[in-house]
């Protein structure tokens, strides 16, 4: 090839790589972020939930925690303005961090105390303790053309389009499932561990937390959700809970949820089954409106 | 430091600026094997003397070869494989952690040593330069030549594995004028989409694969990360291999073509002429033919065929997963072999088609074995595409998302070239542009190549 055709080829080349970006970029600048990229990992169903909370308005009622919180969807709440900040695979702390970097903060954290042997994970809150958090300079184009279809597919629901199949879903027994694999699976895990320097090291850290939110108008309190008998009896479950306990032995640091623990269910060993976390949510609903000053 | 951090790119330009400026020309050679060495040893620098033991030993064995073909040729090949053996293999006998495993310190930090990124592609190298060369009684060549042949960086990691009688005789002065700067970007721009905008995409959803998230995954989902990965595999590694070549034609070498769209294969023998070209014909020319090929009869060519994948196989990696992966295409080979002749009598698109989807489909299944090189999790992973999945609370896959991480290497196949580049026209460049910004804008997570763990 000659040397002016190759320049011409770079030109043209160089061209519509420019074209592209340009209008990506644009498109970026005009719209911002556009629509919710759809998750394929776990790593991204965390950004999308940060990125969520980082761009709406500050909500009332926020839950922080790890996958087992994760599985209490939004709109099984019937309290209004509540935000589930749950990160599957993480930290409750990662969550708390996250929600105290903020400059305006709920009146109400929940923090999720059964999972709190994983470190906090530092990339993340720096990430979104910046002003300029999750600003790409520019979209992603087929991932955003994709998050469009599916959000038009499946926009996110709210109380009121599932109350009637909720209602439904509770009305059914408890599953029946046999989950004897994945519960000696989990209880194999959750033996196997000592998390007692990775629990003290966040217990420490919540407790350093705790009066910087409130000093800023926010309450916090604590729950512990409930899992199978065989995992909270097993040595990292009853650890962390002496910790956390022995930590926050006060009463009113703490979320009392009451629930028919026959009702409830894990399929997988850990997480709560659908049925049981709506049962769970309807607690969570019960113990917010009985918070003195609540709506 | 891989192909795609940006401390390669400033290495490259680099390397490059000062390739072509008048005052290095006598000293190009010399450049590149620097440049090489420094490539190697910026990810594992404590490998650097394994490196030079490995190139200095064959090059060693390379003279004395020279002199004494029938006596030192197989101590040269010897020295290479053992040191194949025992880098690779070695953690079949003790633990990677283990410390203090014979009581002598010298031998204990070998055992604990890494496996070299590269070996089993330089070791190839090694071989290739010591039957090549002392078959032909030529002189011996400088060791700086023998050191760029063997460790030329585009080449080094994961090849393509290049013949010393097709490189060595591309080791002369360079010209810039003489840069085919569009066909190294084409190469380029091919490799780093492919890598970046396929294969990164595709393996955050084949990560579900792994052990033991595949349990939670639905039958159907088994069956589509299967085929995904079929896609992952193959533009992970032609990305890999396409900017190797055209890094390669930027400082004037030209390394061979390492796949040629496999999966438009209609027959066994004809994927192995497709997928990983260069391994596949090395496997040939230095195993295969030597071992008798086809020319004693038909059990015999069997059995060569059976040892040669079996081989071809363990090169890969030590585990029973990759032992199997190999014999069974070793296996496939022979059953269709009896029938080839046969079958090419049919002339008939349909059946040709049908040809090309059964070894594709049955290509795809055993890179479950790659893919999982845990034999009881490949099997259960097979199983398990076989029978309804109880879980009540699988993960979600974006089908569509898949479709279009996957649709450049469907393109690939299944449009013929002749006709895209018609179709093209003069629009091609603006293609390429496209390709260029996709690869930044749609980039996947960062991973690591997959063939660096050979």
């Amino acid at each position: 090839m000659q040397p002016k055709s190759a320049v011409r080829w770079f030109a043209k080349c160089g061209f519509s790589a420019g074209l592209l970006l340009l209008a990506c970029g644009v498109a970026t600048a005009w719209f911002g972020n556009g629509p919710q990229l759809p998750s394929t990992t776990t790593r991204d169903g965390t950004l999308i939930t940060l990125n969520r909370y980082a761009r709406e308005p500050i909500p009332d009622v926020v839950l922080v925690g790890s996958s087992l919180t994760f599985r209490l969807k939004e709109e099984y709440f019937t309290t209004h303005r509540l935000r589930n900040l749950a990160l599957a695979g993480g930290s409750p702390v990662t969550g708390l961090e996250v929600v105290a970097s903020q400059p305006r903060l709920p009146k109400i954290i929940l923090v999720e105390t059964n999972v709190l042997s994983r470190s906090t994970d530092a990339a993340l809150v720096a990430r979104y303790s910046r002003a300029d958090n999750a600003k790409p300079l520019f979209f992603r184009p087929i991932r955003t053309a994709v998050a469009a279809y599916e959000d038009r597919l499946h926009a996110p629901l709210n109380h009121a389009q599932v109350s009637s199949s909720l209602r439904q879903l509770l009305e059914q027994p408890p599953s029946d499932f046999d989950n004897r694999i994945y519960v000696d699976r989990a209880l194999e895990q959750w033996n196997a561990e000592d998390p007692t320097g990775a629990v003290q090291a966040n217990v420490v850290r919540i407790e350093q937390l705790i009066p910087e939110i409130e000093r800023k108008g926010a309450r916090v309190l604590l729950f512990e959700l409930p899992c199978s008998a065989q995992l909270e009896a097993s040595r990292s479950a009853k650890i962390t809970r002496e910790i956390v306990r022995t930590a926050f032995p006060r009463p009113d640091r703490w979320l009392h949820i009451d629930y028919a623990r026959g009702e409830l269910r894990w399929a997988d060993g850990v997480h709560l089954d659908q049925r049981s976390a709506v049962i769970i949510t309807q607690s969570i609903d019960r113990a917010l409106a009985s918070l003195p000053g609540s709506p | 430091m891989t192909f795609t951090s940006w401390q390669f790119g400033a290495f490259v330009a680099i390397i490059f600026a000062v390739y072509y400026l008048p005052p290095c020309k006598s000293l190009q050679v010399q450049l590149l094997v620097v440049g090489s060495l420094f490539f190697y040893g910026y990810g594992q620098p404590e490998l650097l003397p394994l490196l030079a033991v490995a190139v200095l030993g064959t090059y060693l064995f390379l003279i004395l070869a020279l002199r004494n073909r029938p006596l030192w040729l197989p101590i040269g090949i010897g020295f290479n494989l053992l040191l194949l053996a025992f880098f690779k293999y070695k953690f079949l006998f003790i633990g990677p952690r283990s410390t203090g495993a014979t009581g002598l310190a010298p031998i204990d930090f070998l055992l604990q040593l890494p496996l070299p990124i590269g070996i089993s592609f330089f070791v190839f190298h090694n071989i290739s330069l010591l039957v090549d060369l002392t078959g032909k009684r030529n002189d011996p060549p400088d060791l700086k030549s023998v050191f760029l042949y063997i460790i030329f960086f585009p080449q080094l990691v994961s090849g393509p594995i290049t013949r010393a009688e097709m490189f060595m005789p591309q080791i002369q002065p360079k010209y810039f004028s003489d840069i085919p700067f569009v066909e190294a970007a084409k190469w380029i721009l091919s490799g780093f989409f492919f890598k970046l905008y396929v294969a990164n995409n595709l393996n955050e959803m084949t990560s579900y694969m792994d052990f033991p998230l595949y349990e939670t995954l639905r039958t159907q989902d088994r069956w589509l990360l299967v085929f995904l990965y079929s896609y992952q595999i193959y533009a992970d590694f032609f990305g890999y291999s396409a900017i190797a070549i055209g890094l390669a034609l930027l400082f004037g070498y030209r390394l061979p073509i390492n796949f040629n769209l496999p999966y438009i294969s209609v027959s066994f023998s004809e994927f192995w002429t497709r997928w990983h070209i260069s391994l596949s014909s090395w496997l040939r020319t230095y195993l295969y033919v030597p071992l008798g090929g086809n020319r004693h009869g038909e059990l015999r060519t069997y059995l060569n065929l059976m040892i040669v994948m079996g081989l071809g196989g363990l090169w890969h990696g030590a585990g029973l997963g990759f032992l199997l992966w190999g014999l069974l295409h070793g296996a496939l080979l022979v059953i269709e072999r009896p029938f080839l002749a046969r079958l090419a009598l049919i002339d008939s698109a349909a059946f040709r088609a049908t040809r090309v989807g059964f070894v594709f489909v049955c290509v795809t299944m055993l890179w479950i074995f790659f893919k999982l090189p845990n034999f009881d999790h490949a099997i259960s992973y097979l199983s398990g595409m076989f029978t309804s999945s109880t879980n009540p609370n699988p993960p979600k896959l974006f089908y569509n998302l898949a479709c279009l991480y996957s649709l450049p290497v469907m393109i690939q196949h299944l449009v013929s070239r002749s006709r895209f580049e018609k179709t093209l026209g003069g629009t091609e460049p603006y293609l390429y542009g496209l390709m260029a910004a996709l690869m930044y804008l749609e980039a996947g997570p960062e991973t690591s190549f997959i063939y660096f763990q050979f």
